[in-house]
């Protein structure tokens, strides 16, 4: 192991297990033999694939919140709703606690995830931390249990047919940006394996 | 506190909640992200319970109080809550969306409930810890999507502008169901699957990894970890 940590185990997230760090080849997972928890992936380059799909994700979030989500036709009106506009909605009648909770999930925790992750894996691409790097990853693995944006979208697919008999509804650019923008950020988190990304961050050059 | 030979806790070692690095017991806090260091969750069987009990008093008035309530000039006056939503594209037939919403809004809040209490109940007795340890993922895993029928009422809510030929106004029970959701994911972040592991060890019902480790690491690309 790296002159960066001493103690050569590892232990599982879910059963406490104690291990030695094993050698694995690339592209292998290793996995805990007593409870079947995932280990860490050993991906070689996995900082320049991941960030290139973080920003690749940060720009469809951001066509996702400019650009009209739904159209509503309905008697002879026709009116757009943005994202923001599921916040903006719930405040206005009066709950404005649910509308914050609804902004965290939705726009606020996904806009840590992507500016965490670019924050600390564009400057390891060429082996530097910038300050507070780490105290960011740990805030990104936290904002990412919050984010709910692939829920949303299921929410999106159910209003189209819960007013589907009262109005007409269409579905706007944002909401194609939206599901480039899921697909992006889920294949950039999956790629990133937790453990080895905190082994780079150790290593980088402050 | 007794622990398993081969576990971390019983030669010394904490591992970081939040990066994973193993550390002597001894150290306050992680010298890679210097997040608090603790043996297990502090709190955890305290936490998960009062979680739990809290979504379990929301879950009536998340079911009872109406979440959305829609006024339009052709169809008049309908108020939902969650059920009669369900029931409503149902009788629409629109039977997957119903199963969708059903599976989503009833069935996943109630088999969370029931598997914190099972995995509660796991930490005393300490009886088959590899399963109550997926069951543990699996609770982790689909408590988000809970959420849908929340996001619904904010999206027909902001898309339905004031003025219009429709009007369609949020209900109490669209914030307790958020309540619910919420407190359900608190109460499953909160629980330390190690303490049932920790149970089993204690009433003697280890599962070493030497027995088994052929055949649970015997899937096809993955690498079991050699024991330390």
């Amino acid at each position: 192991m790296d002159n960066c940590n001493p103690i050569p185990y590892l232990a599982c997230p879910d059963c406490d297990a104690l291990f030695t760090l094993p050698e694995i080849p690339e592209g292998d997972r290793a996995i805990c033999p007593r409870c079947r928890a995932h280990l860490y992936t050993n991906r070689a380059g996995f900082v320049s694939h991941s960030s290139a799909l973080v920003l690749a994700a940060a720009f469809f979030f951001l066509l996702a919140n400019v650009f009209p989500l739904l159209t509503m036709r309905a008697d002879y009106r026709e009116s757009d709703m943005r994202l923001i506009g599921s916040v903006t909605g719930l405040e206005q009648q009066g709950f404005p606690v649910l509308a914050g909770m609804v902004a965290t999930f939705v726009i606020g925790a996904p806009t840590i995830v992507i500016g965490a992750l670019l924050y600390v894996l564009i400057p390891l691409m060429r082996g530097r931390r910038l300050p507070w790097a780490r105290h960011l990853c740990r805030v990104m693995y936290e904002a990412r249990r919050w984010t709910m944006v692939e829920v949303f979208l299921l929410g999106i697919l159910v209003s189209l047919l819960k007013l589907g008999k009262l109005a007409t509804l269409t579905l706007g650019i944002s909401f194609w940006a939206f599901i480039g923008f899921i697909l992006c950020l889920a294949s950039a988190v999956t790629i990133i394996d937790p453990a080895q990304l905190w082994r780079k961050i150790e290593e980088a050059q402050p | 506190m007794t622990f398993d030979p081969t576990t971390a806790a019983a030669r010394g070692f904490t591992r970081c909640h939040s990066c994973g690095r193993v550390e002597t017991a001894a150290a306050r806090h992680c010298p890679v992200c210097e997040s608090p260091l603790h043996l297990r969750k502090p709190a955890s069987l305290e936490r998960t319970v009062a979680f739990t009990l809290g979504a379990g008093l929301l879950y009536f008035p998340a079911n009872l109080l109406p979440v959305l309530r829609i006024e339009s000039s052709i169809k008049g006056e309908q108020v939902n809550t969650i059920l009669s939503g369900v029931i409503q594209f149902w009788q629409d037939g629109d039977y997957p969306v119903a199963l969708i919403i059903f599976t989503a809004s009833v069935v996943i809040p109630l088999i969370k409930v029931l598997a914190i209490v099972a995995l509660c109940f796991a930490v005393r007795s300490g009886r088959s810890p590899a399963a109550m340890t997926r069951l543990y993922r699996m609770t982790e895993y689909i408590g988000r999507w809970s959420m849908v029928d929340v996001f619904v009422v904010a999206i027909l809510v902001g898309v339905v502008q004031l003025g219009s030929v429709l009007r369609i106004e949020p209900g109490g029970g669209a914030f307790a169901f958020a309540g619910v959701v919420v407190l359900t994911m608190l109460a499953a972040h909160s629980f330390d699957p190690r303490l049932i592991w920790d149970a089993a060890a204690a009433n003697g019902r280890t599962h070493r990894v030497d027995s088994n480790a052929e055949t649970l690491g015997a899937r096809s690309a993955d690498t079991s970890a050699s024991h330390a």
